[in-house]
């Protein structure tokens, strides 16, 4: 019997199901749910890993041979915030998607998870004006500025890469790893750190959005 | 149980794949009716029938909350639920294995 075939008997019992067509109903109904029911992660990474290795790309063709260094130019931080909210809505409609009538527990963690994410960015946002504000020269400015976003973001994964009782492996390695980018990168200077951002930061984004499902598998 | 070991309240399509798509979710999550009637594919009257023989063996915990156009049934698995699936698979399992050449 085929998968499909118990269902047309709607709700009469369909007496005879064999072992190999419970199987295949049970495979199919399980991927059907987890194609349906969540995010597409690798679909989000490879958005994330996009807006930052082109708007922080950007930033450093922007900056680059500057002398004296006075920070990315208007139009590549208007770059990056157009990139930013195209993801921000794909993201928004993906996850809508996904957890349309879904209730209990999971929505309560999602809705912390984006607002650490949210007060974070603007908490560091806010913060990198009164640091400019208080006299910092532009090369601190940029270098505090381009940090933030990788911080707070990295800070967040792994805070919550513990999930149902269950380990989070690709949001605990990301978040690893944008917090080793954002703090290691720094040394380079804020010229080449924007370029390291984009290369090391969104580059490690998108072999993540690559390599997640076998991860999860695994 | 059924002579083969395959719970007979699971082993039937419909209510398989509810039982499937209910367990996909985290422990303590919940489905709308309506969605999960989108994802199996039944007619609201089916989805019944099957949801309270679920229901019955204690696999299911239905909920509605508020009235009129704000009303929403949700549909939870059970831990009991989630326990017989665990050991339904387990014999599938065990039941292919054994038919498998070799």
């Amino acid at each position: 019997m085929n998968a499909q075939a118990g269902m047309r008997g709607g709700a009469g019992e369909a007496a005879g199901m064999d072992v190999q067509s419970a199987a295949a109903i049970m495979r199919e109904a399980h991927q059907r749910a987890r194609r349906e029911l969540r995010a597409r992660r690798p679909v989000l990474f490879a958005a994330w890993g996009l807006v930052v290795l082109i708007g922080y790309g950007a930033m450093w063709l922007s900056v680059r041979g500057q002398h004296p260094f006075h920070g990315p130019t208007v139009p590549a931080v208007v770059t990056l915030v157009a990139l930013f909210l195209v993801a921000a809505v794909l993201t928004a409609w993906l996850v809508d998607r996904a957890s349309t009538g879904v209730g209990g527990p999971s929505v309560l963690q999602r809705g912390s998870f984006v607002l650490a994410l949210a007060a974070g960015g603007f908490a560091l946002s806010i913060f990198t004006h009164v640091v400019a504000n208080a006299g910092a020269d532009r090369p601190l400015v940029t270098l505090i500025g381009a940090a933030a976003p990788l911080l707070v973001v990295g800070v967040v994964f792994v805070a919550s890469c513990a999930v149902n009782g269950m380990l989070d492996w690709p949001r605990l390695a990301l978040g690893l790893w944008l917090l080793a980018v954002a703090a290691e990168g720094g040394w380079a200077g804020p010229v080449t750190y924007l370029a390291v951002i984009a290369l090391a930061g969104g580059g490690g984004i998108l072999l993540m959005a690559a390599i997640e499902p076998r991860m999860r598998r695994s | 149980m059924s002579e083969d070991g395959l719970d007979p309240v699971i082993h039937v399509p419909a209510r398989l794949r509810i039982v499937v798509t209910l367990a996909s979710l985290p422990d303590g999550d919940d489905l709308s009716f309506t969605r999960l009637q989108d994802l199996i594919g039944l007619t609201p009257g089916n989805l019944i029938t099957h949801l309270r023989k679920l229901e019955d063996a204690g696999y299911v915990q239905t909920e509605r909350n508020g009235s009129g156009t704000t009303a929403r049934t949700s549909v939870a698995l059970t831990h009991g639920g989630r326990a017989a699936l665990d050991n339904y698979t387990t014999v599938v399992r065990q039941l292919l294995d054994s038919a498998s050449p070799g």
